[in-house]
């Protein structure tokens, strides 16, 4: 067993070392999808304002960007529109922050509360709920603090446990909206985390669902994150289902007067096509191929 | 722009505030930087010596790897650390993941080159001289190791000076072996990392401020002693 | 000191660049070795004092090999000295220190020494920062001070002040005269030979080609090669 892990991990070290020279000698690749002619883009009932600039610059989560649904549906979107989507996938809070310095042309992000403040500051034109996915609370195989049996779809009973037990709890730390969730569940449980059991990494999700794995310890994440992550770790989701649990996420176009860079029109066809039956038809579909259930549901208005 | 101005007050503002977080934060940094340079300084500078005045099958190749790696990126350091001392790595028993020992080690890798490089290129200037000299004035190896080190003091301050430059302003290896974690393994440039992501720009450059305060002193510090001796 | 050389060569790819038959310097002989460039001098000397290896051949010191106890009894002054980078007093002092000499002895050797050359004002000096017939008297008292049995001079007063050239000179005759040491020494300069040495060696093209009494050598040469580069004319 040991032997076969080492292996593995001197077969990765050389990996490592052939994408080194590789990544030297070959030419970095294009990989913006080719646009289509123009006479092919037919775009419905947005024949409105002529687009003149074909990119499109997206600020997102890192989650929505781990997932893969955005490589699945932005070649889909460029195909259809000639709008090539640059995505920018950050923590919530610098996604938010790109939009109100004027940075980013349309946000997706999930933390309805600062989205809505965000809009009502007038940063944004109008947000609009286009999926969610869930958040879904892993901890070891073993489960020490025995949730899995005591509160499988009871998110602040498990919680408790795992406060109650001092098991290691690993924390994003950072401020983005997976974060801002597990601190209203702490809060609503009237207890504040802490000491060496409480890990506060502030880092992103793939890091921080790694920690606990190295660790073996209990964290928060979405289920999409979880699940393109799942085969290499030794922990299990062990609360899922709480209604407490469900995570939205809104679309918002940043508004066009605080510079003349932002290009509104294009963010106007992105979020019209989001929520379109066609793109609410692909958010739908992406990952049932390959875990047999939706990573995110939509679910626009 | 004006994030720059205000980080510039917010760095004040830590500095005199004595908030704990960020003193435990400014103290982690400077103890792993300074021991992972402080190690490579005692592995280093016996190696630079050694490879420069001495002459051995496959020279070339040793010295060629030793610049290659002077310039290894810290992520794939980090990377490889972390993949030996992780929970299913060989030294996975050890149980240093995410402790300011692995910070140390990682950083260890990224130094020793460094040092070794720029030891190993003063001795090839002067080593040759330094050692006839040793010889007709009758000193025996070990005699000549420490007037060789002596000799070439300057180089190794130098060498010390650039690979703890390399230690405190790296994050990407730090980031990976420590984590990051709050009141733990956080040093100021994860730190910065994090609040970068969090959109809290005028924060990480405050930090950014106090890192660079903080290098001039101890590169003040260093070159004091180097001339005081 | 006794040197004896026995059929040495010293070949540098292929080409050989010195070829010395059976060859002896008695233990107090001051021998001066002259020649032309490129004759082989400095490659010879070089090899007498183990900084270069001999093709073929061996050379013995008091009927020995070389080996640690003589590297320890010899030492050879360069025509551009490398001076440690510390001060003048710490340059002097290096040989005794490694050789275990206490600090009180040091001390008074090496102000003795500096008092004899005329340089005790420059002993807090930092040797880098030294004219360069000073470097060059500080790197002969660090030679001599441990009082070798023998001691190689490699062409030690090229480019520098006649003053200078003086005071060395009056040093190493009177450390010859105290300390029957042998002296090697090579030079460009006849005259320096001539108030010198006690023997002369003549080199050309990697041969020695006359060998004996300084005055036998340079005043009454029967040898073609010698008595021309005595008169100063150029030979090739």
């Amino acid at each position: 067993m040991i032997f076969k892990k080492s292996k593995t991990l001197s077969i990765m070290i050389f990996m490592l070392v052939l994408m080194i020279i590789f990544v030297g000698c070959t030419k970095p690749q294009e990989t913006v999808t080719p646009e289509t002619p123009a006479e092919d883009i037919s775009i419905e009932e947005n024949t409105a304002p002529e687009i003149t600039n074909k990119t499109l610059l997206l600020s997102t989560t890192t989650s929505t960007e781990n997932s893969g649904l955005l490589d699945y549906i932005l070649p889909i979107f460029t195909r259809e529109t000639g709008i090539k989507v640059k995505v920018v996938a950050v923590g919530t809070g610098q996604a938010l922050q790109m939009g109100k310095d004027g940075d980013a042309d349309a946000l997706l992000v999930h933390a309805k509360a600062s989205e809505e403040e965000f809009v009502a500051e007038g940063h944004g034109l109008e947000r609009f709920e286009v999926m969610y996915n869930d958040f879904v609370l892993l901890g070891p195989d073993e489960d020490p603090a025995d949730v899995l049996a005591n509160a499988p779809k009871d998110i602040l009973a498990a919680f408790k446990l795992i406060h109650d037990k001092k098991l290691t709890f690993v924390s994003r730390g950072d401020d983005s909206g997976t974060h801002k969730m597990e601190l209203t569940l702490w809060k609503e449980l009237g207890l504040e985390p802490s000491g060496d059991w409480y890990v506060e990494a502030g880092q992103g999700m793939g890091a921080v669902i790694q920690m606990t794995d190295e660790m073996q310890g209990y964290t928060l994440t979405d289920r999409a994150t979880y699940l393109s992550m799942q085969s290499d770790l030794d922990l299990t989701v062990v609360t899922e289902g709480d209604t407490q649990l469900f995570n939205q996420y809104g679309i918002i176009a940043v508004n066009p007067d605080k510079n003349d860079k932002i290009n509104a029109p294009a963010a106007e066809v992105f979020i019209q096509w989001m929520l379109s039956d066609q793109g609410q038809q692909l958010i739908g579909e992406f990952g049932k191929a390959e875990f047999g259930q939706s990573l995110f549901i939509p679910n626009a208005k | 722009m004006s994030e720059i101005v205000e980080g510039f007050h917010k760095a004040i503002e830590l500095l005199v505030s004595l908030d704990k977080e960020i003193y435990e934060i400014i103290l982690l940094s400077i103890y792993v930087s300074l021991a992972s340079t402080f190690i490579s300084t005692i592995l280093a500078v016996p190696l630079g010596v050694v490879i420069g005045a001495k002459s051995f099958p496959f020279k070339k190749l040793v010295v060629r790897l030793i610049y290659t790696m002077m310039s290894l990126p810290p992520v794939i350091v980090g990377l490889v650390v972390f993949l030996f001392i992780s929970r299913r790595g060989p030294l996975g028993y050890l149980g240093i993941v995410f402790t300011p020992t692995a910070m140390i080690i990682a950083q260890v890798l990224l130094v020793t080159p460094i040092i070794t490089g720029i030891v190993y290129n003063g001795t090839k200037e002067k080593g040759e001289e330094i050692k006839k000299l040793a010889k007709t004035l009758g000193a025996n190896k070990v005699e000549t190791l420490i007037l060789m080190i002596k000799e070439l003091r300057i180089n190794i301050f130098t060498g010390i000076v650039s690979g703890y430059g390399r230690a405190i302003s790296e994050v990407g290896a730090v980031m990976i072996v420590g984590g990051n974690i709050k009141g733990h393994t956080r040093v100021m440039t994860t730190a910065i990392a994090m609040l970068r992501n969090q959109g809290d720009y005028a924060m990480a450059i405050a930090i950014g401020i106090v890192l660079l305060f903080l290098s001039f002193i101890i590169n003040s510090l260093l070159y004091h002693f180097q001339l005081g001796e | 000191m006794n040197i004896t050389i026995s059929n040495l060569t010293k070949s540098y790819k292929e080409k050989l660049v010195l070829k010395i038959d059976d060859s002896h310097v008695n233990s107090g002989c001051f021998l001066g070795v002259i020649g032309p460039n490129g004759a082989g001098k400095s490659t010879l000397v070089k090899i007498i004092a183990g900084l270069d290896q001999a093709t073929t051949g061996e050379i013995q010191y008091d009927s020995t090999p070389l080996n640690t106890s003589i590297y320890q009894k010899m030492t050879m002054v360069f025509q551009k000295p490398y001076l440690l980078r510390t001060s003048v007093f710490n340059n002097i002092a290096y040989p005794l220190k490694i050789r275990k000499v206490d600090h009180r002895s040091i001390e008074e050797k090496v102000n003795q020494l500096l008092e004899e050359m005329d340089i005790q004002h420059i002993k807090n000096q930092n040797a880098w920062t030294l004219s360069g017939g000073e470097a060059q008297k500080v790197a002969l008292a660090r030679a001599i001070i441990f009082q070798p049995s023998l001691l190689i001079l490699d062409e030690p007063t090229a480019n520098i002040d006649p003053a200078s050239i003086f005071m060395m000179e009056k040093t190493v005759r009177h450390f010859h005269e105290e300390s029957k040491a042998t002296i090697i020494i090579v030079t460009h300069n006849l005259q320096q030979a001539k108030r010198l040495c006690t023997d002369v060696a003549f080199m050309h093209q990697g041969n020695v080609i006359e060998y004996g009494k300084t005055e036998d050598v340079i005043f009454s040469s029967k040898n073609q090669i010698t008595r021309k580069f005595v008169e100063g004319e150029i030979i090739l």
